[in-house]
């Protein structure tokens, strides 16, 4: 890999939409947000001091493990990556299917986009299942029992509060409705094996998943996602998200919203790499911990 | 060549190359193989095996795992929802230069050198190949409370931890990564029993001939790169 992953931070924006979306997210989380994009910075927030020659020696350390193949730093962003291509992807077609059937000549077109709930529902799942895939990829196994590994994946997802608040809004409540997480599975029974490959992060993910063939596959984002709800369920009601707090904490950075959720939605899949930027964010903060730790 | 022909081989190149940036680049960090310092993965503890060396909690107070690798494993000690310290243990065969600055420590902790780095972290090398790691986080630790933490950690099994499938599968491979690595750092109070050295006391590497310990590395990375595709961290 060319770029390591404490490059890839530094290069996040530092005010977009992406980040402004965030930021309106992170009103509705105790705690909030800080949009850390410079290296140094995080460093010397892990490693307490702000002597230079130590924060030289993290970052050589931290260089060093992310161009490590096998330490699966660079392959948890990868994974992000995909996810974050096909969101866009989809996104964009959505857009353009807004725009064309207004359009009397290309009305057609619509009938061909992907558009519906399930695929929605299959989207998310693949998000989900892929934050456990980068979450085993950057923390390997932690623990001796699975008490241990159970307490170590909720610090994760407590230390990531708004990028999990992003994830159940923006691809849960806005989409699916208010009642996103408890339709989720029945949604995803209803996701037919061709519809599952016409999301692009599919094609790019299916060798990582778990089992054989589509079926399989299916099963096993059925599973991640039934134990995923039962924590984010506990989480939404908890901080009292829905789709209507999750407009009103956007206008309040973005600017006013006249359209509906699903709109909203789509707009922010097409634009917006929330899921990327604070994935970068996680995985440069554990390495950094890492390499703080070795040096 | 026909005119049809080489504008079809033309496109067919196109798409390919088209098809395999989308597909094939950000996958390539997939594939297996690239350790640290590209030291086989073999010659490295596994960070299971650490786990259990970690200081108990008190009451109060919570130890979460939050990374485990080869060669590393970390946790963080919390106390409600503060985190106060950030406790590791990491094997130092893939960093020389975090040996090396265990050469010129003054002091010493349960007989092993201690070193201190920046105001919030203190560091302890073990049998002169663990690296005990202790980091104050948010309203910080004390010297003093810094080095009780150290010294809760079970020092004594983690000296004699021996990394067995080490000295028995590859000794030649190993001995010219450790022997060039390892400064004549020894405790220079007592060590805490006999079995603490790791097995540094491999036959001298210059009486071997070059081509063969090259072979021998060569098939130390082979097992590695196949240990590799298994995800699941071999005990």
């Amino acid at each position: 890999m060319s770029t390591t992953v404490l490059e890839r931070l530094e290069r996040l924006p530092h005010r977009n939409l992406t980040v402004l979306a965030l930021r309106g997210i992170s009103t509705l989380v105790p705690g909030g947000w800080t949009n850390i994009t410079s290296a140094e910075e995080m460093i010397h927030g892990v490693l307490g001091s702000t002597d230079p020659e130590l924060t030289r020696q993290v970052r050589d350390r931290a260089d060093e493990l992310s161009r490590a193949r096998h330490e699966g730093y660079a392959r948890a962003l990868s994974l992000y990556d995909a996810v974050n291509r096909s969101q866009k992807a989809a996104g964009g077609l959505r857009v353009l299917a807004n725009v064309a059937g207004a359009l009397p000549l290309v009305k057609r077109l619509t009938l061909f986009t992907p558009a519906n709930e399930t695929l929605q529902a299959a989207d998310l799942s693949l998000k989900v299942a892929a934050e456990m895939l980068a979450f085993t990829q950057v923390n390997g196994l932690p623990g001796d029992s699975f008490a241990d590994f159970g307490a170590s994946l909720n610090e994760y997802t407590s230390e990531a509060r708004v990028r999990m608040a992003a994830l159940v809004c923006f691809d849960g409540f806005l989409p699916l409705g208010d009642q996103a997480l408890q339709r989720l599975d029945g949604l995803l029974g209803r996701v037919a094996s061709h519809e599952l490959r016409q999301l692009p992060a599919y094609v790019g993910m299916a060798p990582l998943i778990p089992g054989r063939g589509d079926q399989a596959h299916l099963s096993f984002l059925r599973r991640s996602v039934d134990q995923w709800v039962g924590w984010a369920d506990g989480f939404a009601s908890q901080l009292g998200l829905t789709g209507q707090r999750t407009v009103r904490a956007l206008e309040t950075t973005i600017g006013p919203w006249h359209g509906g959720f699903e709109q909203l939605a789509i707009f922010l899949d097409a634009f917006t790499d929330t899921y990327a930027h604070t994935g970068v964010q996680a995985v440069a903060r554990r390495l950094v911990e890492r390499a703080a730790a070795e040096i | 060549m026909s005119r049809r022909l080489s504008w079809g081989l033309g496109l067919l190149l196109i798409a390919g190359l088209v098809l395999g940036a989308f597909f094939v680049l950000p996958f390539r960090s997939w594939l297996p193989g690239g350790t640290v310092a590209d030291v086989p993965n073999r010659l490295v503890v596994n960070g299971t095996a650490l786990n259990r060396l970690f200081p108990a909690p008190e009451a109060g107070e919570k130890l979460v795992f939050t990374q485990e690798k080869r060669g590393f494993s970390q946790a963080r000690l919390k106390q409600g929802d503060a985190v106060r310290a950030l406790l590791s243990i990491s094997d130092v065969t893939t960093s020389p230069a975090s040996r090396a600055k265990f050469s010129s420590s003054g002091s010493a902790l349960a007989g092993w050198p201690l070193v201190e780095q920046g105001d919030q972290s203190s560091a302890l090398l073990v049998a002169d190949r663990f690296q005990v790691k202790v980091i104050g986080q948010g309203a910080g630790l004390s010297l003093d409370e810094r080095h009780e933490l150290l010294g809760a950690f079970n020092l004594q099994a983690l000296a004699a931890l021996n990394p067995a499938s080490t000295s028995k599968a590859l000794p030649q491979a190993q001995a010219p990564s450790l022997a060039a690595q390892s400064p004549a750092v020894r405790p220079s109070l007592a060590a805490p029993s006999p079995a603490a050295q790791p097995s540094l006391a491999a036959p001298s590497p210059a009486a071997r001939p070059n081509a063969n310990r090259l072979a021998a590395l060569q098939a130390a990375r082979a097992a590695a790169h196949r240990e590799t595709a298994v995800l699941t961290p071999a005990a």
